[in-house]
């Protein structure tokens, strides 16, 4: 059987790095929990106190039954410069997980983090270049560019290897979980503090999409200047 | 009460009282419009100045808040955090170079709940509380930064701002804190751009300025005068001397404590133009009570002098010198009260002169009437009634008496006659030896002259038969005489030499009269009484006449028609 692993819609991850870990997961879940019990899914639906539908809220579900977690993964992620912005703006990796971060851009740029799990700068570096940095420490690593206030992004280093972004339609679905208890955490670039519950899973499927509020702080990200002659991004 | 002795000393006050009083009324409103002006000139001021004391404080608070914001948005600064522990000595050092460069009094950094990672103070417990209630109130603004005002230590008052430190937007991997000391350079930027004195004070325990424009013991003065209420409060307030307006305009810092801004304008510097005014206006005033002095002296003496020279000139004819002129060579009243004190005084010569002449030739009825009424004394025609009156047998009587018997005799009837002439108005003109001349109807005019000399004639044929009846008793011979009496116009006046003369009447009429006299003397008209055909005429009242025909006499080409008098029926 195989363990699927859809978890993100964006840009880049019909293009190989997600495809490539969600197959090199499955394959090692198959390998190891597979053949000895029924699978769970699980689907939940992100809202903000005004009830609109939350994007970029990442869910993670770390087991706490013992059940059994695949290896660290192979391969990594891709956070791109392009047009002067991060892409994408948020990111979950698993611990462990090397990023890539490729400057696709025409202008240089200077990639900096102060946050605590991983403080690092890739100083002024040409376009066309890629560093490689690895996310060794979990936790939360925002990631801003020193010559631009503008861009920012974010990196969600968890330890566990079931997590997702929610997509426009503020979803997020997992299958093929071992039954069970989970710690669900839900983070969102503006939530002070990430939701955090108990959630045990049956065997049964079907059941409606389990809903969770967030309550966000209000949107403060900066919005680039307008660049005469830049054509306009803004 | 008081009265004024000398008519000058009046005028003299009254003049300099009145312009003194205008004078002084125009200082005074000019005076007080000038300080009505000052005053509105001075609040003006204030709240112009407090405006821009809020102007230049939310400038200042804006390019304060811009430092901080570069300066948070500095990358070295940012690197500060990239390392793996915080260097807090790095970061020191880096907060003096940033001091340094933005003259800022003290920096700041906290962490995002608010504990101090690093300050650019040498206190051993840095005051970092107002920093923290910034805080509360940046993390509710959507810029999340803050401003206002603080104490960074005991003594100086700070506008501080707090920014924070992104890491990238919108993460705060910190807040800086930037403080900003009001000093006596702030006073003075202020002073220069409002043109007010400015003091920053604050209470506490003990007033304590903590920057001024002032001279430090004004602006102690000044804060022992201020109350923990005043606000926006405009009071007039007196330091060294100098009255102030001033504006109290309360701070209140991060931290709850209060400082004040005093915005003050001196009194005494606005009114300095004014009162160059009022000077201008005293010494215009002065100078103008002095010629008014001057001009008043002048017109009390031009008025007092004539008016005591004619005093004087009075008492000089009081004394009975009349011959003395005043002279004022004046046009105007007093010129022609002098004249007509000169005209009094010839006039009571002119008087006493006729009063010395009619003294000796009228009656003193006559002479009071005539000084009375004004009679023309001078030559003029008029009519009168002439009387002649001679004694007869005087010459047979006077031959066996001695002289001074006779001249008494003589006097004697013409006292008698006279007393009968002037009972009837009739001036004796003049005694020529025995004969009697006496004039009716001059110098005083009257309208029955004819009647009075009849009424005469006959009064002193009663007067003579008196006398007659007395010489009886004295045993001696009676006497007679004759009467003429004429009603013509003649010429009077006063006919003599400057030395002597005598107011009389001549002309053909006194003649006649004269030549009717001897007349009584014939036997065939058998009376002593005689009058001319004129007169009869002019008789008013009923007389007993007889017709005695007609006669040419002596020095007459014509005949006259002539009349006896009879005794009255």
């Amino acid at each position: 059987m195989r363990f699927d692993f859809p978890l993100i819609t964006c840009a880049v991850c019909g293009t190989g790095f997600w495809r490539r870990l969600g197959i090199s997961l499955g394959l090692g879940a198959g390998i190891l929990v597979g053949p000895l019990v029924a699978q769970s899914s699980f689907e939940a639906l992100v809202v903000d106190a005004a009830g609109e539908l939350v994007s970029d809220a990442v869910l993670s579900l770390s087991p706490l039954d013992g059940q059994i977690v695949p290896a660290a993964a192979v391969g990594g992620a891709k956070i791109s410069q392009i047009k002067q912005e991060y892409s994408p703006y948020v990111t979950a990796v698993r611990t462990g997980t090397p990023v890539e971060f490729p400057n696709l851009d025409t202008i240089q740029h200077h990639i900096y983090s102060v946050s605590k799990p991983k403080r690092f700068e890739i100083p002024l570096y040409e376009p066309g270049r890629s560093e490689v940095v690895t996310f060794d420490q979990p936790g939360l690593v925002v990631i801003g560019c020193n010559i631009h206030d503008w861009m920012s992004a974010y990196v969600l280093v968890l330890d566990t290897p079931w997590f997702s972004k929610t997509t426009a339609d503020g979803r997020v679905r997992f299958v093929d979980l071992a039954p069970g208890r989970y710690r669900l955490e839900l983070w969102h670039p503006r939530v002070s503090k990430p939701l955090s519950r108990e959630v045990t899973l049956g065997t049964t499927n079907g059941a409606e999409p389990l809903r969770l509020t967030l309550t966000l702080r209000p949107e403060r990200r900066l919005r680039r200047a307008p660049v005469p002659g830049a054509g306009g991004a803004y | 009460m008081f009265r004024f002795r000398h008519f000058g000393t009046r005028l003299l006050c009254i003049i300099v009282g009145l312009l003194a009083v205008a004078q002084l009324t125009t200082f005074f409103f000019v005076a007080q419009a000038n300080r009505r002006n000052a005053l509105a000139a001075v609040e003006q001021a204030l709240d112009r100045g407090a405006r821009q004391f809020e102007a230049i404080t939310r400038e200042r608070q804006a390019a304060l808040l811009l430092a901080a914001r570069s300066l948070a948005g500095d990358y070295a600064l940012r690197q500060l955090f990239l390392g793996s522990t915080f260097n807090q000595d790095t970061a020191r050092s880096a907060l003096a170079s940033y001091q340094n460069r933005i003259r800022a009094s003290g920096l700041f950094i906290l962490d995002p709940e608010g504990g101090l990672l690093a300050d650019t103070q040498s206190s051993e417990t840095p005051v970092v509380e107002p920093f923290r209630r910034l805080l509360s109130v940046a993390e509710m603004e959507p810029t999340a930064e803050a401003a206002g005002w603080g104490f960074l230590d005991e003594a100086a008052l700070n506008q501080i701002v707090l920014v924070p430190l992104f890491a990238p937007h919108p993460e705060i991997a910190a807040w800086i804190g930037m403080g900003f000391t009001i000093d006596r350079v702030a006073a003075e930027d202020l002073k220069d751009t409002s043109s007010l004195e400015v003091t920053f004070l604050t209470l506490g325990e003990t007033p304590r300025v903590i920057a001024s424009t002032l001279s430090p013991e004004r602006a102690l003065e000044l804060s022992r005068l201020v109350r923990p209420g005043a606000d926006v409060a405009l009071e007039r307030l007196r330091l060294g001397g100098e009255e102030y307006v001033s504006r109290f305009r309360r701070v209140e810092t991060a931290t709850g404590q209060s400082a004040w801004v005093v915005l003050q304008r001196s009194l005494e510097v606005e009114l300095a133009p004014a009162r160059t005014l009022e000077n201008v206006l005293v010494a215009f005033t002065l100078a103008s009570l002095v010629v008014a002095l001057l001009i008043g002296l002048f017109l009390a003496r031009s008025i007092s002098r004539p008016v005591r020279r004619l005093e004087e000139h009075t008492r000089v004819i009081a004394s009975g010198d009349y011959a003395t002129a005043i002279h004022l060579p004046r046009v105007d009243e007093f010129g022609r009260l002098a004249e007509a004190f000169n005209a009094l005084s010839s006039g009571l010569a002119e008087r006493d002169r006729v009063r010395d002449l009619l003294d000796k030739n009228v009656s003193p009825e006559v002479a009071a009437r005539l000084l009375r009424d004004g009679a023309a004394l001078g030559g003029e025609e008029r009519e009168v009634t002439v009387l002649f009156a001679d004694l007869r047998g005087f010459t047979p009587l006077s031959e066996g008496l001695p002289a001074r018997e006779l001249i008494t005799l003589l006097n004697r009837y013409l006292d008698r006659m006279s007393a009968a002439v002037e009972a009837q108005g009739g001036v004796v003109d003049k005694y020529i030896g025995d004969e009697i001349m006496a004039i009716f109807g001059a110098p005083v005019d009257c309208a029955d002259s004819a009647d009075r000399a009849v009424r005469a004639a006959l009064a002193m044929r009663g007067a003579l038969a008196e006398l007659n009846r007395e010489l009886a008793a004295e045993g001696r011979p009676p006497l007679a005489f004759g009467v003429g009496i004429n009603t013509a116009q003649v010429i009077a006046g006063n006919i003599g030499s400057r030395r002597r003369l005598n107011y009389s009447v001549i002309g053909d009429g006194v003649n006649l009269a004269a030549r009717l006299q001897p007349l009584t003397r014939r036997a065939e008209f058998a009376t002593d009484v005689i009058i001319s055909d004129f007169t009869r005429a002019a008789l008013r009242g009923r007389y007993a006449l007889r017709a005695l025909g007609d006669i040419t006499v002596k020095g007459k080409t014509t005949a006259s028609h002539i009349h006896a008098v009879d005794a009255a029926e």
